[in-house]
Formats: C-alpha cells, sequence, structure tokens
C-alpha cells in the first residue's frame, strides 16, 4: 500500500474517532459516576447541532463563536434536568441496577420530547450550513478542512478532559467517585455538588460534538441516535467508567471502521464494527482495559 | 390452590373474550388489540428472563426480526403455523447460540451486547440477501388473513402468559430469581447458573420470534430496517419496566396502557404527542418506582381523596 | 428570510385547527370531504415525507378550501384533511390506514411515503377498495403485484436509467463508476442501469455499495477517482448524495458527468452544496420554467411552505393530487368509478399529460436533471428539455 493512501486512512480514522470520543466521554461520566444510563446522550449533541446552526443562521457569524456559549447552555440544561429528575431518581433507587433501569426509561423519555421539540422547531426535514468545506492537501494527502478542524476540536476538548481529571483537585474527586463511589463519599467528597456538575458536563460534550458535525453534516430531529449506540460501544470497548479506556475505544473503532470498509465495502462498516466489539467483549469481559 | 383457580377463571374468559373479538369488533378495534397483543407478548417474554434474572437484554428485536425473515422466506412453501413454529425455533437457536457466550457478562455490557448483536444479525442477512438472492427487502404475498394472524397472535401471547406462570413457579424460575439476588450464592446452592440462564433465555427468544413471524405478513413487504427495528426491543423493555417486570399483571398492564395510550395520543394531538408521551414516561418512572402494577393505588388513592376532600372544603369556605 | 419560527406558527396553527377546528364545518350547508392520510413527521422517513410529500398535501388543502372547497360532481364541499404522523413504522401505517378505511371510512385515502411503507398500504386500500394514487413508491415488484386500486404516479427504475444511459451514450461517456445504496432501491435501479450500460457499450470500471446512514465515503471515491471514468453514477437518497458531492470535490475527484439520484433535485442541496451543486445531475422531473402550470404551483408552494419545492417527487405528488380532484369532479366519490376513472383516463397534470397501464404511470418519461445557475433543469429528454446539459461538471 503507498504511503499516503496509509495517511489518508489514518486521518480519516482519526476523525472519525475523535467525534466518538467527545461523544462518548460525556456518556462515560454519567454512567461511571451516576449509573445513569441516559439514552437520550445523542439527543443533546443534535440540540447542540441545531442551535449552532440556529445561531449561524441568524447571525452569519462563524460557527466556531457559539461553540462556548451553546455548551454553557447545554451544561445549564443539564443542571435543570438533574435537578428536576435524577437526583430523585438516585434518592429513590435501591441499588445500581435499579437506578440504570429507571434512567433507561427517563433517557427515551427525554429522547421523544427532544425529538418532537426539535421537529416543531425546525421541521422534520434536513437542514444544513457547511462550514470550511474546502479541500486542505498535504502533498498527495487530501483532508476537508472542517473534518481536520472537528479532529482538533475533539483532540483538544478530550485532552483538556483528562487533564481536568489527573491535574485537578476536582478531577481526584470524580476519579475518586469514579474508583469507589461509596468510599469517595466517606472521605467527604461532596456528591450532591460533582453528580449535578458532571451530568452538565456530559451533556455540554454531547452538544460540542453536535456543533461540530453540523459543520459537516446534515442535520434532521433523529440524527443523535446512531451516535448515542456508538458512544455505548466506545465506552463498553474502553471499560464502562474508563475515560482514558473510552478515548482509546474511539480510536480504535474510527480507525478500523476506516481501514476495514477500504479493503472491504462501505456496506460491511457495522458488520465490521460490531464484529470488533462482540469480540473484544468475548476475550475481554470488561473491556480492552480492565485491570 | 384458590388463587391458583381463579386465575385460570379469569385468564379463561378474557381469552375468550378476545378470540371472539374479530366477530363484534371494528377491524380498527381489532388492529389495535393485535398491536397490544403483540406488544404484551414481547413484554411477557422479555419479563421471563430479564425479570427475575436483572439481565437487561436488548436482543428481543433480533429474535423479532428472524422470525420475521422465516415468514418471508418460508411462507410460499410452508403452511401457516410450521412457518410461526419455525421463526420461533429460529430464534430460539440463535438464543442458544449467543447465549453460550454473553450470558458471561453482566450489566450494561449485557445490554450493549445484546444489541450489537441484533445490529449484527441484520447486517449480516442484509449482505447474504444481497450477495446470494439478489435482494434486500421481501414481498410476500398470499398472506394469512388478518383475522388468523390475530388468533395466532393471540395464542402466542396466551402461551408466553402461561409459559411465564407456569415456569416462574417451577424449579428453574425460583433458581433464576436466586440467580438475579445473587449470581455465586446461587451457584454455591447448586445451581448451575449457565444452565438456567441458557434456559430462560431460549424459552423467552421463542416468542418474540414466533410473534415476529406472525405479525411480518401485515406488512407485505420486509426489508431489515423494518424488522430488526431497534424500536421494538426499545419499546418492549419501557413496557416491561413501566408495568413492572416482577408480576405477570405488569407486562400486560403495561402493552394495554401504552399502546391505547400512544394510540389515543397521536390520533388526537398528532403535532405534540410524544412530548406528552416522553413527559408521561418520566413521571410514571420517578413517581411509580415498582411499575404500574407493583404500585400501591390504594395508598395514593386515600392520599389524592383525602387531598380532594380538603380541596372541597376550601372552595366551600371560599364561597361562603 | 428564516422559515424556523413562521414554520413553527403554521405548524402550530394546523394543530390547533385539526383539533379544534374542523368540527366547524360541519354547520356548512354540504358536508365535508373526509381525506386522511398518515406522513412520517417522526423517524427515518420524516426528512423525505417532510421535504416531497406533506407540505403538498397541505398545500392541496389549503388551495381547494380557499376556493370554496372540492367540486364534487358540480357541488363545492369543504376537505377535510385528517393527517396523523405514523412514527415511520410499519405496523402504525397499517394499523391507522385500516382505522382510516373502515372505523371513519373516510371519503378519500392518501398514501403515506416511500416505498416501503406503499408495499404496507397498497394491498389494504385494494381489500377495502379504496383508490390510491401515490407519488413516492418506486419498485417493479410493487408493480408487478398489479393491485387495480393502487397507482403509482413516479417513473419506475427502467424508464430512469434508460433516460440516464441515453444521456451518457449522447455525451460520448465511455466508462463509469457507480455507487449505490444497500436497498431496494439501490438494487432495483442497479439491476434496469447495468444492463443499459451494456447494451450502449459502456464500462463499469468499479461498483461499490454502502449502507444507509453512512458517514465517510471519501476512501471509495478515492479509489475511483484512480480508476479515472468520464462519469460517476451514484444511486443516493439524501443525505448522502450531499456526503458523495462534498466528498468528491474535496478529494478532487472530478469526472466530466456526475450523477446523484435522489435528493439532488432538492433545494437544500443546492443551498448546502454550493458552487459545488453546480453542474450536478440528478432524478428528476421538472421545474418552475417548464410550464406555466409548474410556475403557478411552484410560486404557491413557496407562499404557503416558506420554502421551494423538490424537482422530483413533489410534483408527482401534485399530480397525484390534480388526478384526485379531477376523477371527483368528473365521477363523485364512488370509490369504484373513481378506481376506473383513474384507470382510463388520461389527466391533464402539472407535469403533463398522464395517463396509467395497470399501475405505472406512462405518460412522463424518465428524465434527467441538471444543475444550472441556481435551477435544476431537464437535460434529457431533448422532448422535455429546458435547457442543454453543461459537461464538463464545475466544481468551484
Amino acid at each position: 500500500m503507498n504511503l499516503y493512501l496509509f495517511i489518508d486512512l489514518i486521518v480519516a480514522g482519526l476523525v472519525t474517532g475523535g467525534i466518538y470520543a467527545v461523544v462518548a466521554l460525556g456518556l462515560n461520566l454519567q454512567y461511571g459516576l451516576m449509573r445513569i444510563m441516559n439514552i437520550a446522550h445523542g439527543e443533546f449533541l443534535m440540540l447542540g447541532a441545531y442551535l449552532t446552526y440556529t445561531l449561524v443562521r441568524y447571525t452569519g457569524a462563524s460557527p466556531l463563536w457559539f461553540i462556548l456559549p451553546m455548551m454553557v447552555a447545554l451544561f445549564l440544561l443539564g443542571l435543570l434536568l438533574h435537578r428536576l429528575i435524577f437526583r430523585r431518581l438516585a434518592a429513590t433507587s435501591p441499588n445500581a441496577e435499579v437506578m440504570e433501569a429507571r434512567s433507561l426509561i427517563v433517557g427515551f423519555g427525554l429522547m421523544f420530547i427532544a425529538q418532537n421539540a426539535a421537529q416543531l422547531t425546525w421541521g422534520g426535514g434536513m437542514s444544513g450550513q457547511p462550514y470550511l468545506d474546502e479541500a486542505v492537501k498535504f502533498g498527495e494527502v487530501t483532508v476537508a478542512a472542517n473534518r481536520l478542524l472537528v479532529l482538533g476540536v475533539a483532540a483538544a476538548a478530550s485532552l483538556a478532559l483528562v487533564l481536568l481529571l489527573k491535574r485537578t483537585l476536582l478531577g481526584k474527586a470524580v476519579r475518586g467517585m469514579l474508583q469507589a463511589p461509596l468510599g469517595a463519599m466517606l472521605v467527604g467528597i461532596d456528591t450532591r455538588r460533582l453528580h449535578p456538575a458532571c451530568f452538565g458536563l456530559g451533556l455540554a460534550l454531547a452538544g460540542l460534538a453536535g456543533g461540530l458535525l453540523s459543520m459537516v453534516y446534515e442535520l434532521t430531529p433523529s440524527m443523535g441516535e446512531p451516535y448515542t449506540i456508538s458512544a455505548l460501544i466506545v465506552i463498553t470497548l474502553g471499560g464502562l467508567g474508563n475515560i482514558p479506556g473510552a478515548i482509546a475505544g474511539a480510536v480504535l473503532l474510527g480507525l478500523v471502521e476506516t481501514f476495514g470498509t477500504y479493503y472491504t465495502s462501505p456496506s460491511l462498516k457495522i458488520l465490521i464494527s460490531y464484529s470488533v466489539l462482540v469480540l473484544v467483549l468475548l476475550l475481554r469481559p470488561k473491556g480492552l482495559f480492565a485491570k | 390452590m384458590k388463587q391458583g383457580t381463579l386465575f385460570l377463571i379469569a385468564a379463561v374468559v378474557v381469552a375468550t373474550a378476545l378470540a371472539a373479538l374479530p366477530a363484534v369488533a371494528s377491524p380498527f378495534v381489532q388492529s389495535m388489540a393485535l398491536t397490544c397483543l403483540m406488544f404484551a407478548g414481547l413484554a411477557v417474554s422479555w419479563s421471563m428472563f430479564s425479570g427475575p434474572t436483572g439481565y437487561l437484554s436488548l436482543a428481543s428485536s433480533a429474535f423479532f426480526g428472524l422470525g420475521a425473515y422465516c415468514t418471508a422466506w418460508g411462507l410460499a412453501y410452508l403452511p401457516w403455523p410450521v412457518v410461526v413454529m419455525a421463526g420461533g425455533l429460529a430464534a430460539t437457536l440463535f438464543a442458544f447460540l449467543i447465549g453460550l457466550v454473553v450470558l458471561r457478562l453482566r450489566g450494561a455490557y449485557f445490554a450493549v451486547i445484546t444489541y450489537g448483536l441484533g445490529e449484527l444479525v441484520k447486517h449480516t442477512i442484509t449482505h447474504v440477501e444481497k450477495t446470494y438472492a439478489g435482494t434486500v427487502g421481501r414481498v410476500m404475498t398470499d398472506t394469512p388473513s388478518s383475522n388468523v394472524v390475530y388468533w395466532t397472535v393471540l395464542i402466542i401471547a396466551l402461551l408466553a402468559v402461561f409459559t411465564y406462570v407456569r415456569f416462574g413457579r417451577s424449579r428453574y424460575g425460583h433458581a433464576l430469581r436466586g440467580i438475579g439476588m445473587d449470581e455465586e450464592r446461587a451457584a454455591t446452592l447448586g445451581v448451575n447458573p449457565m444452565r438456567v440462564k441458557l434456559l430462560g433465555f431460549c424459552l423467552s427468544a421463542w416468542f418474540a420470534g414466533a410473534l415476529g413471524a406472525a405479525i411480518a405478513v401485515r406488512w407485505t413487504y420486509i426489508d431489515p430496517n423494518t424488522v430488526f427495528n431497534p424500536f421494538i426491543v426499545f419499546q418492549t423493555v419501557l413496557i416491561s419496566m413501566v408495568g413492572g417486570p416482577l408480576t405477570i399483571g405488569g407486562p400486560l398492564v403495561g402493552a394495554l396502557v401504552f399502546s391505547l395510550l400512544s394510540e389515543f395520543l397521536r390520533l388526537s394531538l398528532p403535532y405534540l404527542y410524544m412530548i406528552l408521551l416522553g413527559v408521561l414516561l418520566i413521571v410514571s418512572v420517578l413517581y411509580l418506582p415498582n411499575g404500574l402494577a407493583g404500585h400501591d393505588w390504594r395508598g395514593t388513592w386515600q392520599k389524592f381523596f383525602k387531598r380532594k376532600k380538603a380541596d372541597v372544603q376550601v372552595t366551600e369556605q371560599r364561597h361562603e | 428570510m428564516y422559515p424556523i419560527s413562521r414554520r413553527m406558527t403554521l405548524q402550530a396553527a394546523l394543530a390547533v385547527a385539526g383539533v379544534l377546528a374542523l368540527p366547524g364545518y360541519a354547520v356548512a350547508q354540504e358536508p365535508t370531504v373526509k381525506v386522511a392520510y398518515t406522513q412520517s413527521r417522526s423517524g427515518p422517513f420524516a426528512p423525505g415525507a417532510q421535504t416531497t410529500q406533506e407540505p403538498n398535501y397541505l398545500l392541496w388543502a389549503d388551495q381547494v378550501n380557499a376556493a370554496g372547497g372540492l367540486n364534487v360532481q358540480g357541488k363545492k364541499r369543504k376537505i377535510e384533511l385528517i393527517g396523523v404522523d405514523d412514527r415511520s413504522d410499519m405496523e402504525t401505517i397499517v394499523r391507522s390506514y385500516e382505522k382510516f378505511m373502515t372505523t371513519d371510512k373516510v371519503d378519500i385515502v392518501l398514501p403515506p411515503w416511500g416505498t416501503g411503507a406503499n408495499f404496507a398500504v397498497a394491498p389494504v386500500a385494494n381489500k377495502h377498495g379504496y383508490p390510491m394514487v401515490a407519488p413516492t413508491a418506486l419498485s417493479q415488484k410493487l408493480v408487478d403485484m398489479k393491485l387495480p386500486y393502487y397507482f403509482v404516479t413516479l417513473q419506475q427504475p427502467k424508464p430512469m436509467m434508460n433516460a440516464l444511459v441515453d444521456m451518457l451514450a449522447a455525451n460520448g461517456v465511455k466508462t463509469v463508476t457507480v455507487a449505490y445504496m444497500d436497498d431496494l432501491f439501490g438494487l432495483e435501479n442497479i439491476g434496469a442501469l447495468e444492463p443499459a450500460l451494456q447494451a450502449k457499450g459502456i464500462k463499469i470500471l468499479d461498483k461499490k455499495s454502502y449502507p444507509l446512514g453512512v458517514k465517510d465515503l471519501s476512501t471509495m471515491l478515492k479509489g475511483m477517482k484512480t480508476a479515472n471514468p468520464d462519469a460517476f453514477v451514484g444511486i443516493t437518497y439524501p443525505p448522502d448524495n450531499f456526503l458523495i458531492t462534498g466528498q468528491s470535490k474535496e478529494i478532487g475527484f472530478a469526472p466530466k458527468i456526475f450523477y446523484t439520484a435522489v435528493g439532488t433535485a432538492f433545494p437544500i442541496y443546492r443551498e448546502r452544496m454550493g458552487k459545488a451543486s453546480e453542474g450536478t445531475m440528478g432524478m428528476g422531473s421538472w421545474n418552475p420554467k417548464m410550464s406555466k402550470a409548474a410556475k403557478t404551483y411552484f410560486d404557491a408552494h413557496v407562499a404557503l411552505n416558506k420554502r421551494e419545492p423538490d424537482r422530483w417527487a413533489s410534483a408527482h405528488a401534485w399530480a397525484a393530487l390534480e388526478i384526485i380532484q379531477q376523477t371527483v369532479e368528473k365521477v363523485g366519490l364512488d370509490r369504484k368509478a373513481m378506481r376506473d376513472h383513474i384507470a382510463k383516463t388520461e389527466f391533464d397534470t402539472v407535469l403533463g399529460k398522464m395517463k396509467f397501464n395497470g399501475t405505472e404511470e406512462v405518460g412522463v418519461p424518465g428524465m434527467v436533471g441538471q444543475w444550472q445557475n441556481g435551477e435544476f433543469e431537464i437535460v434529457w429528454p431533448p422532448a422535455r428539455a429546458t435547457a442543454k446539459a453543461v459537461v464538463p461538471k464545475t466544481w468551484n
């Protein structure tokens, strides 16, 4: 295989993996910390995409300006939802399994609401507003500028989150809760503040992914569903609650999909990615990076 | 024993009434009943395994779709009852093969892998059909009448209810609940968890497969995206959980309430019904943690009634 | 101009009208004509249904009622439009139509969106004797079922692909690469395309399929770029036609002729692709320049729905409604009489003369359209062309 094609495929795989990573990180925080199986995660991605799109349509400015405010908005929405729903849910669930199952239904409820609301506001058809869709050339390697931008922002966000968890006191608290929820409470970590914040952060990350995707793809009210599924696969690959594992899982999935479909056919993409998932789970039932 | 007889009598009365429905009801009521029965059957079969064990299975769509494809392949050559049985058996066989490996996983891992296997089957069928049959969807002509489909679904649903009750009371049912409470402990008490789980999983798969086989003929044309639709399993899980999967009443009440409510909302508020449905779901999870069937309705009623009385007094005072 | 808030107001108003205002019509002297349908407002069919079909139903009811009502053999009766969401779910679609036909006993049913949904309701309509004229169903298998009450106004794979290949041959194309979607639509069109190409001696250098919901086809397109064909043929749906066009431009895959099937005629394709849309060919059959009727329809659609209709199936949806309207005016609401009238009459529609041979419409030929300066010009066949094909396609 020639070198350029190889680099091409690597870049394409990383772009896909980068988006998976950002979507999966938010979900992994919510699941790892609070056992919230948020099946509506992709819907917040969709809201982020539509919000960005709408702001761009009204102002004509670059979508990059709106990513941060939109993330803040989704963060606040996350706090609100946590206050209204998940706090009570956690308080009334006797154990983690019940919490998982009940949050799943809440997730469906949120999904119905978000999709219906989006459809009433923006219509059921497709919308879209491409940004930076010209090609960037590095010798023989060509990539669309917006995909490169997506990769850059996704990598930066993932890195920032990892650093936040590794280096700050807040991060230590979160990691403590990820590893031993009860122990964390015993050593005085305030879960009542951290849980809403982490839930909100999960939504903000989903929104970030949505904002980025709005520069590349068309938007529909149901655009989020496949991303929820991809995120679930990614966090299962990397190990539930394992943040670096999710990033590695996302990159792995992105690369496998790209190389796999190149050597076979795009039709087999899903066959390939699910085979990888099934294989990994059979060989390493707690994810690739289980200790 | 007395309770058992009562249950039996009630079951016979309800079954007879349902079987006679096509003679008296309009086709719409009948097709509404069909939808209720389909989801009741799916939810009961799901609860059969996932209720006692707490294993959140998302494989129902795969079972359903396999059954549907059996009909699409076999309807032209085999008699109707054989086709439906075969649909169920195909799902059971599939459940057995994957069960051997996936039943070693727990919690969210189990949920994700059962979902993944469903997608895997869907895309394998797409690929095989495209490569070897040169088609993706299949058209079914010469389908049985809607009454036959209705009675078939009714029989499968009744069988599911019967199996749920009998299985739950059997040695295996107790063993499954033991596994749900503490798998290691159950194993030390002499239960072979793998064997029991496999049995429950395969049993529950048959009903989902048979329902897929029976319903598929209503759509004339099926393709992998319609019959392996993940919303089939999502709705099944939703119904079971909202109803409460631990008693037979749960999935049945859940199916009835959910189907009727969503249909009523869809037809009366065509632009807003999904939002309302979503809100109702969230509220029901928050305030009915044990499901519709498991909830202490009497307590709620008393509380509500008392408050209402108080309200009445307040308004009366205002009038004065 | 931002259609967002106005669209919402419109939908909210319709919702209210649907729930509250309709009983008011009953006070009018003539009883209303009940017209029922399901459309996908949610789920995977929604983007297609909300672009090509439901806006036309709304426009039609609005227009007819504004003119005093539907002419039923000389008597004007208001249309009572009953439209519900089918969630893109087959069982819901079948159940809803059974309700319309048996419990509600509505006067007219309009078809749902998409080939799969039409497969499901066509036998139901046939069984209960409701004539159905469908704009968005595309399958030879459906035509071959020979259901007497079921009619399709859209061109089927064979005429569409033959027109494409004739156009390719006329422009001296010798080699093509082909990408197609993994579903009935993709396979049936490929089935019609391959023999047609062979008959004209055009070689297929590369043929690849891809699934619904694909997100990246750059590697496939890079392979095709290496093959260097005269033309690219994509049997696509939206949004993968956006993906293929965008990524072809990015990697510099620039064949002389670039054809993507469905969704190319959507106005959003032009908006989304900008300059890259110029010169792209696709399935289409009309534009507002074609005739006065087409222009009138176009303007009315823009006025009510605040956006342009697509240049293919929208007009077929409108033509289907015109056929129903003309039939009712002639023979009233007796469904058997309606069916017989539709089967044997030649209709004047926005797309010109239409006439059925069994299920299939045979008056409108297969066509190829091309975006030129912001309009989707018909470039083949010459008899219907509104402009000459621009070859090679420009990319920047």
